[in-house]
C-alpha cells in the first residue's frame, strides 16, 4: 500500500473469523430470476405445469452476454411471474416446487480428473462447460464468467475507434478471498472449504485466462488450510491485505495495491490493464463444475447484522432471503432495513422475500435502534471526506454541485470516476446523503445523454 | 407477501460516529488546557472575559436566528465553540463590552449574514479580533502581567514580548523561553500558554478533526522565516547571535509567543475557511506562518499570525484547485 493511502479510507472494525459453511436444507419452493447476471434477460424454455430436474436448463438467451439458468430444486414449474430480483427491479421469475428428491438431470461429467488435466487442456475446452452451466462472477453486477473470461479480445466499442480491434493481454490473475464489503464475507468462509475443486477451479481460471501469474489475496490473519499448501506447489503469490481497510479490498483498489496498475475508470475494466480478478467463490464453483462433472445450484451467503447467529450458509439458488435470515436465527428485533450486500454498499431491499441469486453476497439486517439517518444539513466544508476518499475525489464540492443541479459541472470534476463506496457519507460530520446525491448527480446526467 | 415496511435508501447504512456536534465538543474539549493556563495566570479577569464572550455568542446566534427567521442551531455549539475562541484571543481583564461587542461582531458579520455555518468565507473570530483591534487598539493591547493563583500579587498592566521585542529587537540575545512557552507571560487569554495549546490541538489531529497538514505547514513556514530573518534582518544582525544554537533560539521565541500556536492548531484549520485539498492545506498553512514572521520583524503591528489567517482565508477558493490526481483518470479511460 503506497503512502498516501494510508490515510485514505476508513478502519472498520475487524469482522470475526467466519466458521465454514453451514448447508441449508433446501426450501419448498424456489424462485428463479430469468436474469442473474449483467446483461440480457433470459427466455423461459420451459411451461409451466413441466417437471423438471435438478441443472435442467430453465431460461436461456441467444445473447453472447448471458447466463442460462438452471433448475436449482427438481420438481414441477409452478408459475412464471414479475419479481423484484436483488437489485429492486421487476424481472420474470421461475416458480419451481421443490419435489425433495434432487434428482439430477443428467449424470455428472467430469471434465478434467487431475491437475496435470487442466494445463493439457485447450482453454476453450474448459470455458464451454461454463458457459453451459451458466456461472456467473459471484459478486454484485456480476458479468456471466465466460464472458468475464473469454476473448481477450476487446469486446467493448470504445477500444475500437482506431477501427482496430485490440488484443488485450492478460497476465495476472487475482483470486481474492477477501470480502469487500465486511461483515459480509462469503468469499472468506470459502477458505474453509479448500481441497481439490479450489485447486482446480484456480488453475483452470489461470489457463482460460491466459494468465502466467497468479495471486490469492486473503485477508491478514486468516487461516489458510490448504490453500498456503496448494500456493507452494503451484508458485502462486500470497498476499495479504488488512481486513480492516476500507474499501481497498474492492477489485479496482486491490488491483492498484497489488500491481501498482490503474484500471481506467469509469469505462473500463481490469482486463484493460492485463488483469482478472476473480472472487475465490466462482474458483471454486469452477472446480466443482470441472471436477464434478455437475454445475454449482448453491451461492455462498453470509447473514449478518442484528440477526441471532451471524452466520454464512450454503444456499440454494432461488431461496427466498428471509428463510436464510430464519435460518440465522431470525432478527433480534423488528427488520427495520434488509440490505442486500454489505452495510456500506448494498441494496436496500424492500421485500424480503426477493430470492437468492447468483449476484448476492450476503444479508445485512439493521433492526429500528441502529438505523441511521441522514441530515439536512450544509456541508460545513471540513474536508474529512476528502481526506477519506480513496479515488481523490473532492466529494464535498461534488456534493454541493449535484445538490444545486449543476451537473455538468460535476462532471468536469471528476463525478464518473466515484466509485460509490461511501466512505465520504461515512465520515461526514454533518450527516449529508453524500453517495445519495451523486449518485442523483450521474442519473440525471445520463438521462440527459440518452435525450441526446 | 412479507408486508412489513422496510426502509430503503441509498448505501451507505452505517455512519461515522462523528456529528458537528460531536465535532464543536472535542473542539471545546481542546481548548480546555489553554483556558485553564489563561485562567491559571490571569485569574478571574480572564474567566469573566471568556463567560461574557461565550455568552454573548450564543445569544447573537439565537437573536440573529430569529430575526432572519432561521431554523435554529445552537445545539451544534459552534457558536459555542466561537465564543470560546473568540474569548481567548482577547486581553485578560477588558473592559466588559469588548468580549460583547467581538462576539456580535463574530457570529453576526462574521458568519450568520453569509448564511450561517458552512458558508462563510472567513475565520468569523478573526474577523471580529480584527475589527475589535482596528476600533479599539487601546483596550486590545492592555495585557496583564499574570499573577498565578494564589500568588497574591497585584494586577498590574504590562507589554507582551512581541512589543517588547518591536522596540529592542536585542531581546533575541539569551531569551527566556521557559516561561513563554509555559504562558507566565503577558499576553491573550488562551494564546500564552504554548504547550497546553499543544496538546489540545495534538488530540485533535490524532482524532482526525483537524487536518496534521495545516498545522504542520504554519509551524513549518514561521520556524523556517524565523530562521532565514535571523541571519537576514539587519537589527538582529546587529545583535550578533554566535552559533546555530542562538538563531534556533529566534525559532523557538517566535514559534512560542504571539498567536502562533492558538492560531496554528484552532483557527487556522477552522473548517469552513480553511483549504480541503492536502497540498492546498500544505501551502495555506506556510503562507500563514510565513505572514507571522514577517510581520513580526518588518511589519507595523505586532503580531501578524491573525492577519496571515485572514489573507490565507481569502485564498482559499484558489489553494482548493490544487487537486490530487484521481485514481482511475488515465488515458484510455478519456
Amino acid at each position: 500500500m503506497s503512502f498516501t493511502s494510508c490515510f485514505k479510507g476508513i478502519k472498520r472494525a475487524r469482522p470475526p473469523e467466519p466458521t465454514g459453511p453451514v448447508v441449508l436444507k433446501p426450501p419448498e419452493k424456489v424462485f428463479l430470476p430469468l436474469r442473474q447476471h449483467r446483461g440480457q434477460t433470459c427466455e423461459p424454455v420451459v411451461e409451466v405445469g413441466q417437471d423438471v430436474a435438478m441443472g435442467q436448463v430453465v431460461g436461456s438467451s441467444d445473447e453472447f452476454e448471458s447466463a442460462a439458468v438452471l433448475a436449482s430444486v427438481s420438481g414441477r414449474v409452478e408459475g412464471l411471474v414479475e419479481m423484484p430480483d436483488p437489485s429492486g427491479q421487476l424481472i420474470p421469475t421461475l416458480i419451481i416446487a421443490n419435489d425433495g428428491q434432487d434428482t439430477w438431470q443428467d449424470p455428472p461429467q467430469a471434465v478434467v480428473t487431475s491437475a496435470e488435466e487442466v494445463t493439457a487442456k485447450r482453454p476453450t475446452r474448459l470455458l464451454k462447460p461454463i458457459r453451459q452451466a451458466g456461472l456467473v462472477r459471484a459478486a454484485i453486477q456480476g458479468l456471466p464468467l465466460h464472458v468475464d473470461l473469454s476473448p481477450p479480445m476487446a469486446p467493448r466499442s470504445y477500444l475500437f475507434m482506431t477501427g482496430m480491434p485490440v488484443t488485450r493481454q492478460v497476465d495476472t490473475l487475482v483470486v481474492k478471498a477477501v470480502d469487500p464489503d465486511p461483515p459480509i464475507c462469503p468469499n472468506h468462509a470459502c477458505l474453509k472449504l479448500g481441497g481439490p475443486e479450489l485447486e482446480i477451479g484456480i488453475l483452470a481460471l489461470a489457463r482460460i485466462a491466459g494468465a502466467t501469474e497468479v495471486i490469492v489475496v486473503h485477508p491478514a490473519g486468516a487461516e489458510l488450510g490448504e490453500m498456503a499448501e496448494m500456493a507452494k506447489n503451484h508458485l502462486w503469490n500470497l498476499s495479504a491485505v488488512s481486513p480492516t481497510k476500507y474499501p481497498f479490498t474492492t477489485d479496482n483498489l486491490l488491483i492498484h495495491h497489488l500491481t501498482g496498475r490503474e484500471v481506467p475508470t469509469p469505462y473500463g475494466e481490469p482486463r484493460d490493464v492485463g488483469v482478472v480478478i476473480e472472487p475465490l467463490q466462482t474458483a471454486l464453483e469452477v472446480g466443482t463444475l470441472l471436477l464434478g462433472g455437475r454445475p454449482s445450484l448453491e451461492r455462498v451467503f453470509s447473514v449478518a447484522g442484528d440477526v441471532a447467529n451471524p452466520q454464512t450458509f450454503r444456499v440454494r439458488l432461488g431461496t427466498p432471503v428471509s428463510q436464510v435470515l430464519a435460518a440465522a436465527g431470525g432478527p433480534t428485533a423488528g427488520v427495520a432495513k434488509a440490505v442486500l450486500g454489505g452495510p456500506m454498499m448494498g441494496y436496500a431491499h424492500y421485500d424480503l422475500d426477493t430470492p437468492v441469486t447468483k449476484e448476492t453476497e450476503g444479508l445485512f439486517i439493521q433492526c429500528d435502534s441502529n438505523l441511521v439517518h441522514y441530515e439536512d444539513h450544509p456541508c460545513i466544508h471540513c474536508g474529512r471526506c476528502v481526506r477519506a476518499c480513496p479515488v481523490n475525489l473532492i466529494p464535498s464540492e461534488l456534493g454541493k454541485l449535484c445538490e444545486f443541479k449543476h451537473f455538468d459541472k460535476a462532471m468536469e470534476m471528476d463525478l464518473f470516476h466515484c466509485i460509490e463506496c461511501g466512505v465520504c457519507a461515512y465520515v461526514c460530520p454533518a450527516r449529508r446523503p453524500m453517495v445519495h446525491l451523486l449518485r442523483h448527480g450521474k442519473t440525471e446526467l445520463l438521462a440527459g445523454r440518452m435525450e441526446e | 407477501m412479507n408486508h412489513n415496511l422496510l426502509t430503503v435508501s441509498s448505501s451507505p447504512h452505517i455512519l461515522g460516529s462523528m456529528t458537528v456536534r460531536s465535532m464543536h465538543l472535542e473542539l471545546m474539549v481542546a481548548l480546555l488546557p489553554a483556558l485553564l493556563t489563561g485562567v491559571y495566570f490571569f485569574g478571574l479577569p480572564a474567566a469573566i472575559t471568556v463567560a461574557i464572550a461565550v455568552v454573548a455568542a450564543v445569544a447573537a446566534e439565537w437573536a440573529a436566528c430569529k430575526i432572519a427567521k432561521l431554523p435554529n442551531r445552537i445545539d451544534d455549539l459552534h457558536s459555542l465553540t466561537m465564543g470560546l475562541m473568540m474569548g481567548l484571543v482577547l486581553p485578560p481583564g477588558a473592559p466588559w463590552w469588548l468580549p460583547l461587542i467581538g462576539s456580535v461582531l463574530a457570529v453576526v458579520l462574521g458568519k450568520m449574514i453569509f448564511g450561517g455555518l458552512g458558508a462563510y468565507p472567513m475565520n468569523p473570530v478573526i474577523i471580529a479580533w480584527a475589527a475589535l483591534s482596528i476600533s479599539w487598539p487601546e483596550q486590545m493591547n492592555a495585557f496583564l502581567a499574570p499573577v498565578p493563583i494564589g500568588s497574591g500579587g497585584e494586577w498590574e498592566t504590562a507589554t507582551t514580548f512581541l512589543m517588547d521585542l518591536k522596540d529592542d529587537v536585542g531581546l533575541v540575545m539569551d531569551p527566556e523561553l521557559g516561561p513563554l512557552w509555559w504562558g507566565n507571560t503577558p499576553g491573550a487569554i488562551g494564546a500564552t500558554g504554548a504547550w497546553a495549546l499543544i496538546v489540545g490541538g495534538l488530540y485533535l489531529v490524532i482524532r482526525g478533526i483537524v487536518p496534521w497538514q495545516i498545522p504542520l505547514g504554519t509551524l513549518l513556514g514561521a520556524a523556517a522565516m524565523a530562521l532565514l530573518a535571523s541571519y537576514i534582518d539587519p537589527g538582529v544582525i546587529e545583535v550578533e547571535l554566535e552559533g546555530f544554537a542562538a538563531h534556533l533560539d529566534v525559532v523557538w521565541l517566535h514559534l512560542g509567543t504571539g498567536g502562533l500556536m492558538i492560531a496554528a492548531f484552532f483557527l487556522a484549520p477552522e473548517p469552513v475557511s480553511s483549504p480541503v485539498t492536502p497540498w492546498g492545506m500544505i501551502i495555506y498553512g506556510l503562507g500563514i506562518g510565513l505572514m507571522a514572521v514577517i510581520v513580526r520583524f518588518w511589519g507595523t503591528m505586532v503580531d501578524g499570525v491573525f492577519y496571515g489567517v485572514l489573507l490565507m482565508n481569502a485564498v482559499t477558493p484558489l489553494l482548493d484547485r490544487i487537486r490530487p490526481r484521481v485514481l482511475g483518470k488515465v488515458m484510455s479511460s478519456a
